[in-house]
């Protein structure tokens, strides 16, 4: 009899977590529901008032089937899921409500959704350039600063002599900005793009740098030992035992070091450039048009959470024999 | 001391005598201060392939898999031969050691048994003259470790010839089931201070040992000589501190 009252119990138990997931999520979808309602059923006050709000009523279908894709896909993180997406629901919801409705605030100053969303929608092209524009620069700088610190980092990590000299001189300066140099990569290099494509080098250079000579500076001396006992060429030490052991804290630096080079990339468009994300927001900021502002915005963090999704993946399919980052015991039989 | 060719030797003391020393040297990972290595009538000079060692447990490398593992200590050793035949010869090993099913695995995935199994598997493979083993099983609980005793021993006689092998252990019973000789340690400084010959032939099964009376004395003269050592080291220690004090 008491082993039946238990059963029941945990079951009773599942179902409330079960159900308590699912009204949450539902919570998600109601609210975005309810913002696409109001958007299409609702005038907006005649201040926020534009043309035409089907752009800020796609943007907010795609919020919706994100997220239940990202429920469909990954339903264990359901709980973190829901939490980031009944923020941003939310957000939109008030935004649309306060601003672009009841126009609380100085609309100027604070436009609703509809008027900012229809920017995509007239801007595309010199938005769509800008993006390309901006991540072919932050990209070369990016993919040159890894091809040359990574080895050096290694080596430098390897031999002591030049552990001595590097170690210091990479700690002293990698905390100086890399906009620091603005002034005269200007002058000495040819166009905007290279001396942009030199400054997100630098700054994404030391960071990248400092994590792999700590890579390898706190290998296991055991592993090392182990692997000296295969007598292997430098190269092969370097290659294939080095770089691999190293490989978690490459990837931390290497993080901070594309995290560096955005801000970089988008001080020097907002100084010093004719295109770009940086630019795009500084340009319109000029004529005091807030609503390109902040789709600019918009638009960066997007791209913001593109690439370190990418970045994200790339680090997990490297590190997935590391027991932080692999997926457990099932995988790998 | 010389070893002879094909014979086991176990190398036992106290920790801290230097026993992993003795490893390191002999598998040339730290040059000797004084003497020489001579494997064959050749000097020691670096670390080499014709010297195959597994260590406590950390032999194989994390970021390979089992498989990737042998291969790459495979394509090392000076008669590597094509990228087929390394492949089949770790496939073997691997199966051999019963981790066919955890070839694509990696070793953090794996329990610490499967993974000196692997390391074995890794050493046998690449098949060096001289085998060097720094307290393989220590890590291990004991019933893994008893069946890890069996799977060396197995392994070791089934081959064509006969390895030489320089095992360091802390246990008694396990150096006396293994060896043909234990060579005694003692602390500081490092000296072996006596070698006995194991006579009791093989194959050798746990069960008739344990009640063997010559095993039994050997055991307890083995002890005897640790344990007077282990007394008179206290003892030195105590004296040393009274004159201090």
């Amino acid at each position: 009899m008491s082993e039946n009252s238990f059963s029941l119990g945990t079951i009773i138990g599942r179902s409330n977590i079960v159900s308590n997931n699912v009204l949450r999520s539902l919570t998600v979808f109601i609210i975005l529901f309810a913002t696409i309602i109001m958007t299409v059923g609702f005038p907006d006050s005649p201040q926020q008032a534009v043309s035409d709000n089907r752009a800020f009523v796609v943007f907010l279908l795609l919020i919706t089937v994100i997220y239940g894709a990202k429920l469909y896909f990954n339903y264990e993180k359901i709980v973190s899921t829901t939490d980031i997406f009944l923020i941003i629901s939310l957000g939109l919801f008030l935004w649309e409500l306060l601003l672009g409705k009841l126009a609380l605030l100085d609309s100027f100053i604070f436009p609703g959704p509809a008027k900012v969303f229809i920017v995509f929608q007239t801007d595309t092209q010199r938005m769509t350039e800008g993006v390309v524009n901006s991540l072919s620069i932050l990209f070369s700088g990016y993919f040159l600063a890894l091809a040359l610190a990574i080895p050096i980092g290694l080596y430098a990590g390897w031999k002591k002599r030049l552990f001595d000299v590097v170690y210091p001189i990479s700690k002293t300066v990698s905390p100086i900005p890399a906009t620091v140099y603005l002034p005269y990569s200007i002058v000495l290099l040819p166009t905007f793009r290279a001396s942009s494509i030199f400054l997100i080098f630098i700054g994404a250079f030391w960071p990248i740098l400092v994590g792999s000579i700590n890579g390898v500076f706190s290998i296991d001396p055991r592993l090392i030992n182990s692997a000296r006992s295969l007598d292997l060429s430098d190269y092969q030490m370097i290659r294939k035992i080095l770089l691999p052991a190293a490989l978690p804290s490459i990837f931390s630096g290497a993080m901070i070091g594309l995290i560096l080079s955005f801000i970089t990339l988008t001080v020097a468009e907002m100084i010093a450039a004719t295109s770009g994300l940086g630019w795009y927001i500084e340009y319109y900021h000029q004529f005091a048009n807030y609503d390109k502002v902040i789709a600019g915005m918009i638009l960066m963090i997007a791209v913001v959470i593109v690439i370190m999704n990418i970045f994200d993946r790339i680090q997990k399919h490297f590190l997935r024999w590391h027991p932080a980052y692999g997926e457990g015991e099932n995988s790998a039989s | 001391m010389s070893i002879g060719n094909g014979e086991f030797t176990s190398l036992i003391g106290p920790s801290g005598c230097g026993k992993s020393t003795i490893i390191d040297v002999i598998s040339g990972l730290r040059p000797p201060s004084e003497g020489s290595v001579l494997i064959d009538g050749g000097r020691v000079k670096g670390p080499g392939t014709d010297r195959g060692t597994v260590f406590q447990d950390y032999s194989l490398f994390p970021w390979m898999t089992t498989f990737e593992n042998i291969c790459f200590a495979i394509e090392h050793t000076k008669n590597a031969g094509e990228r087929k035949e390394i492949e089949k010869t770790a496939q073997k090993f691997l199966e051999l050691v019963g981790l066919g099913k955890f070839k694509n695995a990696y070793p953090n995935t794996l329990s610490g048994g499967m993974r000196q199994r692997a390391s074995i598997a890794r050493m046998f493979s690449m098949d060096p003259k001289v085998f060097l083993m720094d307290e393989p099983f220590g890590a291990l609980d004991s019933l893994n470790r008893i069946y890890m005793q069996d799977l060396l021993l197995h392994l070791w006689s089934e081959g064509e010839q006969r390895k030489t092998v320089l095992f360091v252990t802390h246990d008694i019973d396990e150096a006396l089931l293994l060896s043909d000789r234990v060579a005694i340690m003692t602390p500081s400084p490092g000296r072996i201070k006596e070698i006995i010959k194991v006579p009791f032939p093989r194959p050798r099964l746990r069960k008739d040992l344990s009640i063997d009376p010559n095993y039994l004395t050997l055991k307890s003269h083995l002890l005897s000589v640790l344990y007077g050592e282990a007394v008179e080291e206290a003892k030195k220690q105590e004296d040393e501190l009274k004159r201090v004090v």
